[in-house]
């Protein structure tokens, strides 16, 4: 009982901040979101209009692009930042000349901020002045223009993304694997199982909580990018890069739709949470149905 | 004159400089006294204007009146997001703002900015004796409320300009190839389809020389607001479609069915013009905002265009950006047939006059304290090492002062021209829903940029999607 008291009590300045900057800011969106609210509309006051809102949302066509963007952007740049993140962490566990060096390089990316790496990028592929737009001419005769390309825009940023993040998934697979206990592969070499079975049965299945983890903390970031895509295309070529949260920010900031704004906000968190739950569900239920 | 009379008078004006000099520096110590504990916070775009206020005028205010001061200056989205969230929300952070011209008529409707006329009017000890309203340019009545006071002190005032390369233009091989394919001397085109004309042959010539140079630039991004703007504000009203081609005493109609001009036949010609030229303007034309297009000048890759003012002092004078230093010339912008003399005789522009100020939001806390710093740097005295250091000019008597001058040769006549010609530019529209429309079309614009939509297409588009955003705001009944 004792102990209790104390626990939340050294709980409790935790508490407080997270409720003072993360429920309570939650729910003032969650409020706002049922409104009509622009403050340079002719009626600039905050105006209650029910569910219109998410109503509307239904039916917008650039919501809905957004949307159609963002999941590809998402399957495309987190499926390949497990694989590549994967193959990177077991090479990283065996040994090879330059390995620390290495190591230390590809983890750089990761201590950039996004805003420094949008700009980067952006140097590197702005069209005619850009290093990869020129070797890609130089060497290959490949036109790439991402102020014309709406593919080209897209694949840039989904590479940048992986660029940027797969040194986190390699990391967490790192630690993942080198936790592994090394009787099952023993055994399962004496049981003459080939790579692939070994890979499948014994270390998948044990790596999956971490797996599941990393996809998690990628897909929230990936569903919230702005910073990287902001610098690099501005949501251009037209819309083919305008992510949710890109346009979210539209939505919100130039256009002080602060209303409707609020509503995108709601729904995308809430989307966020039922694509994480059914990833949840999908990967990690069987596992502990199996053990029941 | 003899010498003795001479040294006479000369000492006699040096007592009177240096007395009025200290008479000025009293007033800003006495004026300050009371707010010795205050600490000034402005937020503002990052331009050179905005950094000569942070690195030299500030210190320069803090030193002189003890009054501390922070001048945040930040990225133009930042900038807007921090001040309007600010105001809005009524938390008296900022005691001065950036007012961009064309945001103004947004705070003045929300009621945001202090009318600093009345704070003088109401604290006649606040009002230094340096400072006069009557100073500034015409420019500063974009500032003016509808009671005629004013709600920011200008800060930076320029006009959007047709730049060319002199060392182009008047290169004796270039001329006499030039002649020889168009009939016509190379001089700076006045109308569209001379302008036309000489990009092409420059294009032409840049493919044929193997050189990076291009016939014009094109501020054609194709995911930024700057690419709206460029067409808006800088091409169509070169063709008479002026605000936007909305008309804001016909219940706001921005499409031709409803007595707008936004999908007009002028609009139309004018999409068309400006996308030929994109087309062969350099390759990063479509992720250029107005940065890049100076930078691109700057580059020497392009032989003309149309080129914000605030980058001509670099692109003309700074040898550590600028590869075509001293051979830099400006001009007014191509216009269609009789849109001079319709803007002669007072309607439309034919230009961007940009700009800004800096105000004080409603909600500061330090008003008077802000309003001192405001005089400051709206006095004539601190102008002209201002326009030397960033090319802008708010004060009228900053034109005649000799390092403006020597800097205006090195400008190839800008500040003449702005001083001269400044009266056919304007600012943005007086709408209080400026980022709202802009935000609403301007993905319409971007799919026509692509190619995804065509120039008619795409214009019916924006006036349909203009009046439907002006609609939902209220504006529009």
């Amino acid at each position: 009982m004792q102990s209790n008291k104390l626990g939340w009590i050294l709980l409790a300045p935790t508490l407080v901040i997270l409720f003072f900057f993360g429920v309570l800011p939650f729910l003032y969106v969650v409020f706002v979101s049922f409104h009509q609210w622009n403050p340079f509309a002719a009626s600039p006051e905050m105006i209650f209009n029910g569910a219109e809102n998410f109503r509307r949302i239904v039916f917008d066509d650039a919501f809905l692009n957004s949307l159609g963007v963002t999941v590809a952007f998402v399957v495309f740049a987190v499926l390949s930042e497990l694989i590549i993140g994967y193959l990177l962490a077991q090479a990283f566990m065996k040994e090879f000349p330059g390995k620390s060096i290495f190591r230390t390089i590809h983890t750089l990316p990761l201590i950039m901020a996004p805003i420094i790496v949008g700009s980067v990028w952006k140097l590197m592929t702005t069209p005619s002045i850009g290093i990869i737009p020129h070797y890609l001419d130089e060497w290959f005769g490949i036109t790439m223009n991402i102020g014309t390309s709406a593919p080209a825009a897209f694949m840039t940023i989904v590479i940048m993304d992986i660029w940027h993040w797969t040194p986190l998934v390699t990391l967490t697979l790192i630690a993942a694997l080198v936790s592994l206990p090394r009787d099952p592969f023993e055994q399962a070499q004496i049981d003459g199982a080939n790579k692939v079975q070994t890979f499948w049965h014994i270390t998948l299945p044990m790596i999956i909580p971490a797996v599941v983890a990393t996809v998690f903390i990628r897909l929230m970031d990936a569903l919230r990018t702005v910073d990287e895509v902001w610098m690099l295309t501005g949501g251009g070529p037209g819309s083919s890069t305008r992510f949710l949260g890109v346009h979210i920010f539209k939505e919100v900031f130039p256009k002080t739709n602060y209303g409707y704004g609020s509503t995108i906000s709601v729904i995308v968190l809430y989307l966020t949470i039922v694509v994480c739950w059914l990833l949840y569900v999908s990967m990690l239920a069987p596992r502990k149905n199996r053990k029941g | 004159m003899n010498f003795a009379l001479k040294v006479g008078v000369s000492a006699l004006a040096m007592a009177v400089a240096s007395s009025a000099a200290y008479a000025d520096d009293a007033f800003w110590k006495e004026a300050a006294k009371p707010y010795q504990d205050v600490t000034l916070r402005g937020v503002t775009e990052s331009t050179p204007p905005s950094n000569y206020i942070r690195e030299v005028l500030a210190p320069e205010f803090e030193e002189l009146t003890g009054i501390r001061v922070d001048i945040e200056t930040t990225s133009w989205d930042q900038m807007y997001d921090k001040a309007i969230k600010d105001m809005e929300a009524g938390t008296g952070i900022y005691d001065m703002v950036f007012i961009e011209q064309d945001i103004v008529y947004s705070y003045l409707a929300r009621d945001f900015l202090t009318d600093t006329t009345k704070l003088l009017a109401d604290n006649p000890d606040l009002k230094a004796p340096t400072y006069s309203e009557d100073n500034f340019t015409t420019f500063a009545d974009y500032f003016r409320g509808e009671n005629g006071d004013l709600y920011g002190v200008p800060m930076e005032a320029f006009i959007k300009i047709y730049l060319y390369r002199t060392d182009l233009f008047n290169d004796a091989e270039i001329k006499a190839a030039f002649k020889e394919q168009t009939g016509r001397d190379l001089v700076p085109a006045t109308t569209h389809a001379q302008y036309a004309e000489i990009a092409q042959f420059f294009t032409k010539w840049g493919e044929d020389h193997e050189m990076d140079l291009w016939g014009t630039t094109a501020q054609a991004h194709t995911g930024h607001p700057a690419s709206w703007y460029e067409f808006f504000e800088s091409i169509a009203p070169t063709f008479g479609v002026y605000n936007w081609g909305i008309d804001a005493d016909n219940n706001y109609a921005a499409s031709v069915a409803n007595g707008g001009a936004m999908n007009s036949d002028e609009a139309k010609e004018a999409m068309k013009w400006w996308l030929s030229m994109r087309d062969i303007a350099p390759p990063e034309s479509n992720a250029s905002t107005w940065t890049e297009v100076g930078t691109t000048f700057g580059a020497g890759r392009v032989a003309q265009g149309l080129v914000y003012g605030e980058n001509a002092g670099w692109i003309a004078a700074d040898e550590t950006k600028s590869l075509v230093v001293g051979n830099v010339g400006v001009a007014l912008p191509p216009l269609q047939d009789g849109i001079m003399e319709e803007v002669e005789g007072g309607v439309g522009y034919i230009g961007y006059y940009d700009g800004g100020a800096f105000g004080i939001p409603s909600t500061s806390k330090s008003q008077e304290a802000a309003m001192l710093f405001l005089q400051y740097i709206g006095q004539d005295e601190v102008q002209p090492d201002w326009a030397v250091a960033a090319p802008r000019v708010t004060n009228k008597t900053t034109y005649d002062a000799p390092k403006v001058q020597a800097m205006n040769e090195e400008l190839g006549g800008y500040y003449d021209l702005l001083r001269d010609k400044g009266y056919l530019f304007a600012g943005a529209p007086a709408y209080p829903f400026h980022a709202q429309v802009r935000e609403a079309t301007a993905p319409i614009l971007y799919q026509i940029l692509t190619g995804d939509l065509g120039p008619e297409e795409g214009l019916d588009q924006m006036a349909a999607k203009a009046e439907s955003e002006l609609t939902d705001l209220g504006y529009r009944k």
